[in-house]
């Protein structure tokens, strides 16, 4: 997909980035619309959606009563019309209500018509703990792997600003079905968003920050972890680079090789729960296609595999600590 | 249109001698198609699970016959074979797809329960019971926004009505005006249980009555009503711009799937009030009464169309299996 590079950039937060992207997007392309629980008069409770009802019109901006798994199937059915459906999930955890939509229809009615029928929607929302404190285990959970795991999906999330607004235009002209998960910890944060109309690919992997003793990887609010750590690591000498994935499907391995090329070392850090999770299919692929690049067992840190607690000190406990990172580089270059 | 339970039994329409000769030959079509692939299920040369469409031929060929497939658009579930024929789908590409080849209606990736035709308009197939009401209740709402008056039709079981989403979806569909007719094909049976064993009400318009919307209970076996009742109905939606629910009363003649054994879960005495009023039968006999064939003329058409088929049979045999580069064709990886 080609990428343009925006000439000015303003700082504002990741909502407000997925905002931008939306709007223009829906001033780009009439047949793009939005739908979903309080996306329209209440004006979207993470915000992402804020003024789109006012300036589109309920046509465009659909409030769609709590039936998550039917407001999915109507975004699929739109999509075979030649619409461009963004539904929102308030909460990525409620998806699970619509996962024979997104599991047996969104991602395979392509495969299955052989061709025939395209589903070019995006399924977006938070998803992991924030952006407020105290969301518990139905509401703050990182479900990343269960899209990750289905062939037909493509499945992405931004690790900053800049890009969540790049990725999700891209998304939106993607004539695949997209997940696009949003980092519930960044939301509320801010960061420099270009101004114009600029996409950022779907399928790439980036290298956030060189470094010469050890690769860290990361995807979504992880890779903020990453990149504290990293300088944390730098303070007591080790140079530590940064890979962010950004897209878990199709997975761009290409990075992290490169990168370990260099280190010789890894340490995968995600806020899922660790068995079975993402950070385990970067682990395999890396014995796979970096073996003998490697000098340590590349170490893993990730959400603890406890539903989210309430209270304060156990639900920081739960995730992913930037200490336990620093600790686990270390580790890798005994 | 009623909106109570009350059976409404419309007058059979006034069809010229033609189309209900049309009309049989569809049925007729329908029945000896899944005759033949009974037989090459049987044979091993089609996998995995069959969903007879024989004993409903009446509701799809009815119904489908009264659309204008240049703008409305089909959602169906997993018993589709009939469905795919009466849209004008070639039975060499249906037999192809459930031979699992490539001249397939979904290139041999679908199978039975996966057809999909963009040309026909055909939205699948789904093989997740009430798994297409809300993609259809989509379709509908994105015809709505298209402006054209098309409209969308979904078929389901008896069964779909007890699942979640379809009460999910007729709530939207009422809320949101979309022009759709939902069309429940009461074959008596969700699987192996039967209707007074699955549903707290054997009235099945009553269970969707709740959402605002017009129902009808029809009789599904005479083609004469299905037809009358979807031309009348179908003029309705499109006018109203408003969902209606049919529940049309018929009969499924093998099991769940042809490799079930119904006898478990009914017995031959309740089957036969059902095959005494058999949808090809009732129209042979009006055809044989208005004087438009005889009994000798249905049979020889009978024995055409069984012929026809078996040509389609061997036709789609000779098409070749997908390639297996194509595994990986159609699939985000």
């Amino acid at each position: 997909m080609a990428t343009t590079t925006p000439t000015k950039t303003k700082k504002m937060a990741m909502h407000e980035a997925l905002n931008q992207a939306l709007r223009e997007e829906m001033l780009r392309d009439p047949q793009v619309l939005v739908l979903g629980e309080e996306v329209g008069l209440y004006n979207g409770v993470h915000y992402v959606t804020r003024g789109l009802y006012s300036e589109f019109g309920p046509e465009r901006v659909m409030d769609t009563p709590i039936s998550e798994e039917s407001f999915v199937g109507v975004g699929v059915g739109m999509a075979l019309m030649g619409y461009r459906p963004v539904v929102e999930m308030m909460r990525m955890d409620f998806s699970l209500r619509a996962m024979d939509q997104i599991y047996n229809h969104m991602a395979k009615i392509h495969y299955m018509s052989g061709g025939d029928l395209k589903v070019p929607m995006v399924l977006r929302g938070p998803e992991g703990p924030g952006p407020n404190p105290g969301l518990t285990a139905q509401h703050g959970q990182q479900l990343t792997l269960l899209f990750a795991h289905c062939p037909g999906l493509r499945v992405v999330t931004p690790s900053n600003q800049y890009d969540a607004k790049g990725m999700l235009k891209a998304a939106i002209r993607c004539d695949d079905p997209v997940v696009f998960l949003e980092p519930g910890p960044l939301n509320n944060k801010q960061g420099d968003v270009g101004e114009d109309d600029y996409l950022v690919p779907l399928d790439q992997a980036e290298i956030r920050r060189e470094g010469t003793d050890v690769t860290l990887i990361g995807y979504g609010a992880s890779v903020a972890l990453c990149l504290q750590a990293a300088r944390e690591l730098e303070r007591s000498g080790v140079s530590a680079a940064v890979v962010d994935m950004r897209s878990l499907r199709p997975l761009d391995m290409a990075p992290a090789y490169a990168s370990v090329e260099r280190t010789n070392r890894a340490v995968v850090v995600e806020y899922a729960w660790q068995s079975y999770g993402p950070g385990a299919e970067i682990v395999a692929r890396l014995m796979r296609d970096a073996f003998w690049n490697l000098e340590a067992p590349v170490l893993r840190v990730s959400g603890k595999e406890t539903p989210l607690p309430y209270a304060a000190n156990l639900e920081e406990l739960s995730k992913p600590q930037v200490e336990e990172i620093v600790s686990a580089a270390q580790q890798t270059l005994k | 249109m009623s909106t109570s339970s009350e059976p409404v039994i419309s007058d059979r329409v006034a069809e010229s001698p033609e189309k209900l000769r049309t009309l049989l030959r569809r049925m007729m079509t329908i029945r000896e198609f899944e005759h033949l692939g009974e037989r090459e299920f049987r044979n091993g040369l089609i996998r995995g699970y069959y969903h007879s469409y024989a004993g409903q031929e009446a509701v799809g060929v009815g119904f489908i016959e009264a659309m204008d497939l240049t703008r409305d658009y089909i959602v169906d579930h997993y018993r589709d074979h009939g469905h795919c024929l009466a849209v004008g789908l070639d039975a060499v590409n249906i037999y192809a797809e459930l031979f699992g080849r490539r001249a397939g209606v979904s290139k041999g990736k679908g199978g039975s329960m996966h057809m999909y035709n963009q040309e026909k308009h055909f939205l699948g197939g789904d093989g997740i019971v009430g798994g297409g009401i809300s993609v259809a209740t989509g379709v509908g709402l994105a015809l709505k926004r298209m402006g054209k008056g098309g409209l969308c039709v979904c078929f389901f079981g008896d069964g779909a009505l007890d699942t979640g989403t379809f009460h999910e979806s007729l709530n939207m569909a009422s809320l949101w005006d979309v022009p759709i007719v939902y069309i429940c094909i009461n074959n008596q049976f969700s699987m192996g249980t039967r209707l007074d064993r699955h549903s707290s009400l054997t009235q099945l318009v009553d269970r969707a009555a709740g959402y605002g919307m017009a129902t009808e209970q029809i009789d599904g076996q005479d083609i004469g009503v299905t037809l009358a009742a979807a031309e009348r109905i179908f003029a309705g939606v499109r006018e109203r711009q408003r969902p209606v629910f049919i529940e049309a009363l018929t009969y499924r003649y093998q099991g769940h799937g042809i490799h079930d054994k119904p006898h478990n879960y009914r017995t031959p005495e309740e089957e036969d009030p059902w095959i005494h009023r058999d949808p090809l039968l009732i129209l042979g006999q009006r055809l044989i009464e208005e004087k438009i064939m005889t009994g000798e003329q249905i049979e020889a058409m009978r024995q055409e169309v069984a012929a026809e088929l078996e040509a389609k049979v061997e036709a789609a045999k000779q098409s070749p299996a997908p390639e297996d580069r194509e595994l990986y064709e159609d699939v985000t990886l």
